[in-house]
């Protein structure tokens, strides 16, 4: 076989390849930009939908003002956060309703004549599923970006990623140092649960 | 412990080995048996012409009942579609694990059964179906749920309903040829046997042996691929839960439920969680696992105990 005819082959395989590689970061990147907005979708889903659990809600929890004024915190918070865009606001007041679910749990768990109430174990169940939702739209950036960027760095994938100058993605930002990635030593005694 | 990330790539790799093999061992027994009968016939060819014909009527067999695997299986459990509001926990858990794997919504439905069970069907993700009983619906907390659901939607990323119907096509294939092997020596008993020499007679005793044994032995590298595509199917279960006590705290429920499951039949049996048609046996030794769907409950949880 000729030499050259047989290099022409390896070059035709080498386009090909470096093609389907490019597109495949392409594809990640805006997948992960789609990601980002769903996290916005889900938090203007819950930013709409606390208001109307609040008022349907109102009659059966009247008496937990502190309940209700961190159901309205939530809400205030959520829907500053999507008015401004930002995403670590937006993260932050999801985490503020994911808060507040198991305070409303145990109001609700200490008080049989609302723990009854259709009402209220429809709005616990809406709030689990909202932060939820918000939850794994999250996962979904996490593992977009995970994947994104393994790639970046893998050969020989980066070869491909250093040409055409793509860059590592953020993902979900998180602070590197911190008390979240220390144990005290109070957390290292075994929790003992008095009933 | 055991990342997530490589004990789903390696339930891959061992699902790719199996796949592979089953293949292989397909193809030898399809050569052997139609080179058998075209020697048995005293034809010149290899006897190609035979798997071809084996291969459309198996084909065309499960072709329809994997086209028309979402319809069919419904019919056939008499299932009524799901509810967000009757069914909340179900259908948000459902809509919420779609939007990490990134699948469309299934079609949801419900079969009324206190057996606790769920599969998964459709040709495709568009297609897809996921079916549980009010047994399992009712029994098991939203994080169990969880485990099970994210168990069903991997099986649907992971196309096991077409992969199924090709290898359930590849052991109708080898099964036809050797039926017709089998047939063709017992009733002929030689009369149309031409002179065709050694070579001849040796392919039809290579013949005769594939023809026996390949369908027993395609139907359990069958079963092996389906127990492989059920570890898989936990392990992406994890990946997309991240909690692996949900599904181990579930399979524990279901293990201990001992209830069989009335719709379900052995056509079907692969597609659930666990298999629906369990007898009372609790304990599987080596040989009778051999022939089992679903690999036994203590293995897959204590697999997903690896992960915690």
């Amino acid at each position: 076989m000729n030499p050259i005819f047989l290099l022409g082959i390896v070059a035709i395989a080498v386009v090909v390849y470096v093609i389907g590689v490019y597109n495949d970061f392409a594809t990640a990147k805006t997948r992960i930009k789609a990601s980002i907005q769903e996290i916005g979708n889900q938090l203007k889903r819950q930013a709409d939908l606390i208001p109307n659990l609040e008022e349907s809600a109102k009659g059966y929890l009247k008496h937990e003002k502190d309940l209700f004024r961190m159901l309205t915190d939530a809400r205030k918070s959520v829907q500053s956060a999507v008015s401004s865009g930002d995403l670590g606001k937006l993260s932050d007041a999801a985490a503020k309703v994911a808060e507040l679910l198991p305070k409303i749990q145990v109001v609700v768990e200490s008080n049989p004549e609302i723990k009854g109430a259709d009402v209220v174990t429809r709005l616990m169940d809406e709030l689990r599923d909202t932060s939820d939702k918000v939850m794994y739209a999250r996962r979904t950036l996490i593992d977009l970006v995970a994947d994104y960027n393994v790639k970046m760095v893998t050969f020989p994938t980066n070869l491909v990623a250093n040409v055409f100058g793509f860059q590592p993605e953020k993902g979900l930002d998180t602070p590197s140092t911190g008390t979240h990635l220390e144990v005290s030593s109070a957390e290292t005694r075994s929790p003992k649960v008095q009933l | 412990m055991v990342n997530v990330y490589e004990s789903v790539a390696a339930n891959r790799r061992k699902s790719l080995l199996v796949i592979t093999s089953f293949i292989a061992f397909i193809l030898l027994a399809a050569y052997f048996i139609a080179r058998g009968l075209a020697a048995y016939y005293g034809y010149e060819s290899t006897g190609l012409e035979f798997t071809g014909i084996a291969l459309v009527i198996s084909g065309f067999m499960s072709f329809i009942s994997y086209y028309f695997s979402d319809r069919i299986i419904l019919g056939l459990s008499g299932a009524r579609p799901a509810d967000r509001k009757a069914d909340f926990n179900f259908y948000t858990v459902t809509q919420n694990l779609c939007l990490a794997a990134g699948l469309p919504m299934p079609k949801l439905y419900v079969i009324d059964d206190t057996a606790m069970n769920a599969f998964a069907t459709g040709r495709d993700p568009k297609h897809a179906v996921i079916c549980a009983t009010t047994g399992l619906i009712s029994q098991l907390n939203r994080t169990e749920l969880e485990g099970v659901i994210g168990h069903e939607l991997s099986h649907v990323a992971n196309y096991d309903t077409r992969l199924m119907s090709i290898v359930t096509v590849l052991v109708g294939l080898v099964t036809l040829l050797g039926d017709w092997f089998l047939r063709a020596t017992w009733w002929s008993r030689g009369s149309r046997r031409r002179e065709n020499g050694n070579a001849g007679a040796i392919f039809v005793v290579i013949g005769l042996v594939f023809a026996i044994l390949s369908p027993i032995i395609a139907r359990l590298i069958q079963l092996a691929v389906s127990r492989r595509r059920e570890y898989l199917a936990d392990a992406s279960s994890v990946k997309l839960t991240r909690q692996p006590s949900g599904l181990i705290s579930a399979l524990t429920k279901l293990g201990a439920d001992l209830e069989p499951l009335e719709a379900a039949n052995k056509a079907t049996a692969h597609l659930y969680i666990v298999n629906p048609l369990k007898g009372l046996h609790g304990s599987m030794d080596w040989f009778s696992s051999l022939f089992n769907t679903h690999p036994p409950i203590a293995d897959r949880i204590k697999t997903l105990e690896s992960m915690v």
